[in-house]
């Protein structure tokens, strides 16, 4: 009898330490989506159900063309913020001891305590036409007149590696100090040159890092709207503009919500296609 | 010529000084092809830093290590003719044992086909037939040593370092691999040099062991020469168990010194020749507990009798221990137990004769400067 009471309030305990994870859930994740649905399945004008803004999204090719671009952009930048990250990483967690490691990664870290906002309105400055860089140029005599460095597609992977690369570096930083640096002697030990311990041994050991990094990487490039707007302009075409305009722009809050729905399965459809070419589990990865 | 290319290591006058200490001091060795070479030393004496040394994972402040009469001073890591089963093994996780074993090959460019060859050979060489497609956290620790040592073997290595791998094993599998490693020495006639703490791995296995001490040899020979002729207290206190006093020489007759110890036990000793002594020196004294012949009736051929009274015993199986106490004095000496139905019923206050000979007391000079420390320790 006295058993079965202590269970009860086991169970209570239990409950209410899910509690606030639980409302967080209800309230930010599954209402606003919910809401988000129930928009964008129902016609405006008698309240019916209507596939429309889902087919609109098809069969318009400036909407899906966009999102294959912020797509394929998204995938590139999260390669190119693994291969920068990597190394610098492997440095953090494994060449530097001490203090100096303390301080290594707490300058990756620094940059993110300004705003994002600031921080893209720092690459205005240096790569704007009456920029920095642009100066430069001119002034070394390697540029006849003013340079436009902004609102190119190379200006936005620049801008999206940058904005992302402590989330590479965090995840890989962990996963590689957890690597006994015993495992990478051996690796030489035997016969293992650079390429073939980083290739057999440090990367199949980091790959819930690199996982882990790319997802949050990709997503956060995907999702970005900040970075694509200053830095790539008015032809960025990033689908979240799209997203933007709709709901902002056009009051067009039904096509708004089946392009945020799309973009979220979309997304995920992206990052499981991803883990399985990689032959990884997401909850190998998480756990 | 012939007998210089059976020496597969020699190492010449290697030090290895860092910013605050020195871990390695001036250590000159040579170790024949095919031995089995230990390392014995208290952790912290700078053995792990003389074996790393050898693997190239670090180099000397000064001195030369030579392999097969060349020099690996500038050869890295990777380019030695040296494999090393690390402290914990190192089997890397991300690769089942197959792949493990084949990693050295792989480097090596061997051919898949011979790669597959060797390892299946010398899986069935280690005991582990079959075993290939297994992952490492399967295996039972005593597989897994079996399989770092493979994996190092099968690459034919001139020297095969080992750090201590035997420190995770529990003490039965401790026992039986220690048996194992021999063998397999034997068998691979690999020459190995094997760092320890554990004098009796080191005794059971070796072939010659060096009894390291603050980044010195102390003194390198067979374990049948560590254990009797000692030369110094260092070796004589860490190689076996002893009875260790400090004592003052009080009467010098030309085969004996007449000892007094600290807590007042009286006895005769031999010492070795060549140190200086006279009435009045301090020596640091061993006798082991093994050494002492335990009676219950007074006899008295040897040089050294002591009638003793039973303190504590110590129960330990085999290895149980007497701590008897010498009433007139106050001074304790420990023995072994024998086990012979004589003393089965042995017990706290018995009445015990202890003999031995003065050539079982070893004796060690203390140099006045190192009183404190030898005092201290």
């Amino acid at each position: 009898m006295g058993n079965l009471g202590a269970n009860a309030r086991l169970k209570l305990g239990l409950w209410l330490l899910l509690m606030p994870l639980g409302l967080w859930l209800l309230l930010l994740i599954i209402l606003p989506h919910f809401e988000l649905l129930i928009f964008s399945i129902t016609d405006p004008e008698d309240g019916a159900f209507t596939f429309e803004f889902y087919s609109e999204f098809f069969t318009e090719p400036l909407y899906w063309r966009t999102f294959l671009r912020t797509a394929v952009m998204s995938i590139l930048a999260t390669v190119l913020t693994l291969i920068i990250a990597f190394p610098v990483s492997f440095y953090i967690a494994k060449m530097l001891k001490g203090r100096s490691k303390g301080i290594v990664f707490a300058m990756c870290l620094i940059p993110f305590w300004v705003s994002e906002l600031v921080r893209t309105f720092g690459w205005m400055i240096l790569l704007r036409e009456s920029g920095v860089i642009s100066n430069f140029l001119q002034f070394s005599g390697l540029a006849a007149g003013p340079v436009e460095l902004l609102y190119t597609d190379a200006t936005i992977m620049l801008g999206l590696v940058y904005s992302s690369m402590l989330f590479m570096v965090v995840p890989l930083v962990s996963t590689l100090d957890s690597l006994d640096d015993s495992y990478i002697e051996a690796g030489y030990d035997l016969g293992g040159t650079n390429w073939n311990v980083i290739r057999e041994i440090v990367i199949p050991h980091a790959v819930p890092g690199i996982v882990s990094g790319c997802i949050i990487v990709f997503m956060l490039s995907l999702g970005n709207y900040l970075t694509p707007v200053l830095l790539g302009g008015k032809d960025s075409l990033w689908f979240t503009e799209q997203i933007y305009t709709q709901f902002i722009t056009r009051f067009n809050w039904e096509q708004g919500s089946a392009f945020g729905l799309m973009l979220l399965l979309l997304s995920s459809l992206i990052v499981w296609l991803g883990l399985k070419a990689t032959g990884q589990s997401f909850t190998k990865t998480m756990g | 010529m012939s007998k210089q290319c059976t020496i597969d290591l020699a190492c010449e006058n290697i030090s290895k000084h860092f910013t605050a200490f020195t871990a390695v001091d001036n250590v000159s060795f040579t170790i024949p092809k095919g031995s089995f070479f230990s390392i014995l030393g208290p952790s912290g004496c700078g053995k792990t830093t003389l074996l790393r040394m050898l693997a190239g994972f670090e180099s000397p402040s000064s001195g030369d290590i030579l392999i097969k009469q060349q020099s690996m001073l500038d050869v890295p890591p990777n380019k030695r003719p040296v494999n090393m089963v690390f402290q914990h093994l190192a089997l890397f996780p991300t690769m089942n044992i197959e792949q493990n074993i084949g990693y050295g090959l792989r480097r090596q460019g061997v051919a898949k086909a011979e790669i597959a060859e060797r390892v299946t050979a010398v899986l069935a060489r280690v005991g582990l037939a079959g075993s290939g497609k297994k992952r490492v956290e399967q295996l039972s620790g005593g597989q897994r040593q079996r399989i770092a040592l493979a994996r190092c073997l099968v690459l034919n290595p001139t020297l095969l370092l080992l750090d201590e791998p035997l420190g995770a094993l529990d003490l039965k599998l401790r026992e039986q691999m220690k048996i194992e490693l021999k063998l397999l020495q034997k068998e691979f006639g690999t020459t190995f040099v094997y760092i320890t703490h554990d004098q009796s791995e080191a005794l059971v296995m070796s072939d010659q062991i060096a009894v390291m001490n603050k980044g010195k040899f102390e003194q390198v020979g067979t374990p049948h020469q560590l254990y009797y002729e000692p030369e110094t207290a260092f070796v004589a206190g860490f190689v076996g168990d002893s009875n260790r006093w400090h004592g003052t020489i009080t009467s010098i007759d030309d085969a004996c010194l007449m000892l007094k110890t600290d807590d007042g036990l009286s006895f005769r000793a031999k010492v070795a020749a060549e140190q200086k002594l006279e009435v009045g020196a301090t020596l640091e004294v061993f006798v082991r507990p093994e050494a002492i012949n335990v009676s219950r009736t007074a006899y008295s051929d040897d040089d050294n009798q002591l009638s003793c009274t039973v303190q504590t015993l110590l129960f330990d199986g085999a290895n149980s221990q007497i701590i008897a106490i010498e009433p007139n004095s106050g001074g304790k000496i420990t023995v072994l137990m024998p086990q012979t139905s004589e003393f089965v019923n042995l017990t706290m206050g018995d009445e015990l004769f202890l003999n031995w000979s003065a050539t079982q007391t070893l004796g060690f000079l203390v140099e006045p400067e190192n009183r404190d420390s030898a005092v201290g320790a």
